[in-house]
């Protein structure tokens, strides 16, 4: 059932739309993430949904009721920024318990609410540190942490890995995913990286200019992108023309032989690469000159070399380039 | 590879840091970091305030203590004694006030100038004007006060024409409040300078999340805002005081009523010190006015560095 | 969640700024009308507006020696200052950042030991055994030296920190830069913005300085405005307003300039000690 929904939103700022009639139904218990590249409206209407910014046009609807015209700090949501969240000048403690010292919680039911946040996010030891002595990836527990002991209705995270060191980013990224569904909560997942956002999410929600691409599980969006932006957003792809028609396809699906096979395209090694799980051979094709890049897995033990006459075959075509969206 | 195959590689020192330190930073120049080459190009710095301030100040320390002609306690327990003693209360007095009152006005003024974002020209004016005020020393200001609400002044007669006679009632620019407000066309300017940087440090994410958290306007200063600003708010503070306190010209420009204050006492005291033998005591009240602004400065640095911490955070 | 009208922050701003505006025109009106106090009236408001005053001030032959002496001082000031800090903060950050918080405490005693009791301890240390110091008008120049560190040392050192110094050295001298090269093409054009503001700082600072000249019984600029305002005292007003007003100019035009030079933290201008 929908716990949040987007109803038509529209925002402008001046002359430009970051969210275009933009609908789009949460449902409760599910990790949904808003992904697209820098300015497609992700994280306006993720302040949206905070009360940050105001609709325009259209409305928000939670459980039922429309809660546009309710300021920030009532609606109960708990949001985790990108940096610089915590509260500088209070312990780890008393950060994540500043929002249930605002709603008059007494101190014993604070202290072991705060005391079970810490055990959920693994950071038992440092309820009497400041942020500043913490890592990166331990200040996002925090915040993480201090989100959800308020119990919110939605959770919303804006970008929470983005200044977080690569390593650091997946065991994070791990920990919101077990916690969400630990907890059952509702979240909104805000991301321009893709990888993050297939990994973790229950639905994928996929933007651009202001306007939604496609919704979708992670395997749709990957597998059956409606439009263009999507095929190529997500994944790699190869632009080729096959049978006179411009169509995309995956790496995976593009797959190289040797030179007399029937049924394939003809082109010539341009270089190989060795990635650790799988290998990329990239190849010209001698009908267009366009350069495709075929990738399997390193136990295909095939040596290709730079110059070598070879064949592709294309085992899957991911959507054709002129199909409506 | 080695520091010897890139002789001109500049490594920092090794600065713990919880999220790891630079990288390619070496503990190669161990040994280095506690030499005295090191220390080395400081050294024209820190002789330059050795001979134009330390040297100086000890000098003046030294004949603090002497006695005064004419009786047996040094000078600088002869400048604490009851008659004496008056001349610190009044600048004190006056500093403190000056102080505080400047640091919440000029606390508003920054903040107000902070949230104004059109026209863009004018938290440059203000800026720049504060810039001015707070560096130029105290005789145009002076000169400013005097023109308005002097005994001849523009404002003094406005109002005398409108029935107020300032001065009838007793008001004199040279009275200790008439010099309070004399003093906080400084001491606003100053506290906006120090303010504008960390109220501009106040990130905004902080407010957000207090707002997410369910906080309201007043519940986010009350608990975040202000607490944030504190050590800036009350080194500002430190820092009026010392500014009223140690201030001359000022002082020096409303003559009758500025010699009442400690800097204008010890120049009466050293320039007739040959007739009145006096000399010392002049030394003295210095020497004592050093000891006071010491530990109020102290008080600033600390707060100061609390501040910073904070705001990286 | 920011409201749309600014009302009180206008009022705010609209009052204290009343409170610095009203003096000044005081000062105008003292320095511009020949109308003498007791006269002033309803009738008399617009009479004899002329810059009398000013011109006498100014051919006042005690006028442009004091004038030109402060703006030696300051241009002397300034040169001493940047040569002294400047390399010294940024040996702090390149190589000896242990010795960074004694520097500035160091910088921030000219606040702990007031003009007056400078002055006396110069004077007393000095006086045998370096006289020049106390005698000469160019003696000051160490002493408001020694004034200005606070800010100037805050201001250029919030400037080398705000630079990612090692990798811009190490990238310029891997290039075959001698470190006086570096430093010309490479350190002081990054450092422009804080040292511009050094430099405009400590001139002002100079210009306005009135208790070490005064005491030291030398002729500057302020303390001619003082001595002239006994003689010629519309004259004194309007040199001090001009200070007051070319200056602020002048601070305004720093605040343009940072913001065009690369490097520049918007916090300089207000950064005090």
């Amino acid at each position: 059932m929908s716990q949040l929904e987007f109803a038509h939103v529209t925002k402008r700022y001046g002359n430009l739309e970051a969210l275009s009639a933009f609908s789009l139904s949460v449902n409760k218990g599910e990790l949904i993430s808003i992904l697209g590249p820098s300015g497609c409206g992700k994280t306006t209407a993720l302040r949206v949904a905070a009360g940050f910014e105001s609709c325009d046009e259209g409305r928000l609807i939670m459980n039922g009721h429309i809660i546009s015209p309710v300021p920030p700090h009532k609606r109960n949501m708990g949001m985790v920024f990108q940096s610089y969240s915590l509260f500088p000048h209070l312990t780890v403690t008393e950060n994540i318990g500043f929002g249930l010292e605002v709603r008059k919680m007494p101190k014993k039911k604070r202290d072991e609410t705060v005391a079970n946040m810490l055990d959920l996010v693994r950071l038992v030891d440092v309820g009497h540190r400041y942020p500043h002595q913490l890592s990166g990836g331990q200040q996002q527990r925090v915040a993480l942490a201090r989100a959800l002991a308020i119990e919110p209705t939605v959770l919303l995270l804006d970008e929470p890995l983005s200044a977080l060191d690569a390593k650091v980013r997946i065991e994070v990224r791990d920990e919101i995913r077990s916690l969400q569904k630990r907890t059952g909560t509702t979240t909104l997942f805000v991301t321009h990286d893709q990888e993050e956002a297939l990994s973790i999410s229950d639905r994928v929600c996929v933007m651009d200019k202001g306007v939604i691409q496609q919704v979708g599980t992670p395997r749709d969006v990957y597998e059956n992108p409606s439009t263009n932006f999507v095929a190529t957003f997500i994944g790699e792809t190869n632009t080729v023309e096959l049978n006179g028609a411009e169509v995309f396809v995956r790496p995976e699906h593009t797959r190289v032989v040797f030179d007399a096979e029937p049924n394939s395209y003809r082109g010539i090694v341009r270089s190989t690469a060795f990635t650790g799980p799988t290998q990329t051979v990239i190849v010209e094709l001698s009908v267009d000159g366009r350069l495709v890049r075929a990738t399997s897995t390193n136990m295909v033990t095939d040596n290709w070399v730079p110059g070598q006459e070879v064949g592709i075959v294309f085992d899957h075509v991911l959507r054709h380039t002129n199909s409506p969206a | 590879m080695s520091e010897l195959d890139f002789p001109w590689l500049v490594s920092p020192d090794l600065r713990e840091n919880v999220t790891g330190g630079p990288a390619g930073s070496r503990a190669s120049s161990t040994s280095q970091r506690k030499s005295s080459s090191l220390v080395l190009p400081l050294v024209p710095y820190f002789m330059f305030v050795g001979l134009f301030l330390a040297v100086p100040t000890v000098v003046l320390f030294t004949k603090a203590f002497r006695p005064v002609t004419g009786s047996t306690t040094s000078a600088m327990m002869e400048a604490m004694n009851e008659s004496n003693r008056s001349s610190f209360v009044f600048s004190l007095k006056l500093s403190a006030i000056s102080a505080v009152i400047g640091a919440v006005l000029g606390f508003v003024f920054a903040l107000a100038t902070s949230r104004i974002e059109r026209p863009r020209r004018l938290r440059n004016l203000v800026t720049g004007f504060s810039g001015v005020a707070a560096n130029l020393g105290g005789i145009p200001l002076a000169f400013a006060f005097i023109a308005s609400l002097g005994a001849q002044g523009l404002f003094t007669r406005i109002l005398f024409h409108n029935g107020i006679d300032l001065y009838g009632m007793g008001f004199k620019i040279y009275d200790f409040w008439g010099i309070v407000v004399v003093y906080l066309y400084f001491q606003i300017p100053l506290m906006l300078l120090v303010m504008m940087p960390a109220i501009e440090g106040l990130r905004p994410t902080w407010r957000e999340a207090a707002t997410n958290m369910g906080a309201s306007r007043w519940q986010y200063w009350r608990r975040v805002g202000l607490p944030i600003l504190s050590p800036s708010l009350m080194g500002g503070t430190l820092l009026l005081f010392a500014n009223a306190f140690s201030a001359y010209a000022t002082a020096y420009a409303l003559s009758s009523g500025g010699s009442r204050l400690v800097p204008v006492q010890i120049r009466f005291y050293l320039q007739g010190n040959t007739i009145t033998g006096k000399g010392n005591l002049g030394y003295a009240l210095a020497a004592w006015m050093v000891l006071i602004l010491l530990f109020v400065m102290s008080g600033y640095l600390i707060l100061r560095h609390r501040a910073e911490r904070w705001r990286k955070a | 969640m920011k409201r749309s009208t600014p009302t009180w922050e206008w009022l705010v701003i609209g009052v204290i700024s009343a409170f610095f505006i009203v003096p000044m025109l005081a000062m105008s009106r003292f320095a511009l009308q020949r109308v003498p106090m007791s006269l002033l009236g309803r009738s008399t408001l617009f009479k004899r507006w002329n810059i009398k005053g000013i011109i006498n001030t100014i051919s006042d032959d005690k006028f442009r020696p004091a004038f030109l002496m402060s703006a030696r001082l300051g241009l002397l000031t300034v040169v001493v200052v940047l040569a002294l800090l400047l390399p010294t903060v940024l040996w702090l950050h390149l190589r000896a950042m242990k010795w960074k918080m004694a520097a500035e405490v160091v910088s921030l005693l000219a606040y702990v030991v007031p003009p007056i009791a400078l002055v006396v301890g110069v004077s007393g240390a000095y006086r045998n055994t370096f006289p020049w110091l106390v005698s000469s008008e160019y003696g000051l120049v160490p002493l408001y030296a020694i004034l200005c560190l606070p800010f100037a040392y805050r201001t250029l050192d919030a400037g080398v920190g705000s630079l990612d110094l090692h990798t811009l050295v190490n990238a310029s001298r891997s290039l075959g830069a001698s470190w006086t090269y570096t430093f010309r093409k490479i350190l002081v054009p990054n450092l422009l913005s804080a040292i511009l503001t050094t430099a405009f700082l400590a001139f002002a600072v100079v210009m306005g300085e009135f208790a070490i000249a005064s005491l030291l019984l030398k002729r500057t600029l302020p303390t001619y405005m003082v001595e002239a305002q006994g003689r010629e005292p519309q004259g004194a007003m309007a040199v001090a307003l001009l200070l007051l007003v070319l200056t602020t100019v002048l601070f305004m035009l720093i605040g343009r300039i940072q913001k065009r030079l690369p490097n520049s933290t918007s916090q300089e201008i207000r950064v005090s000690p």
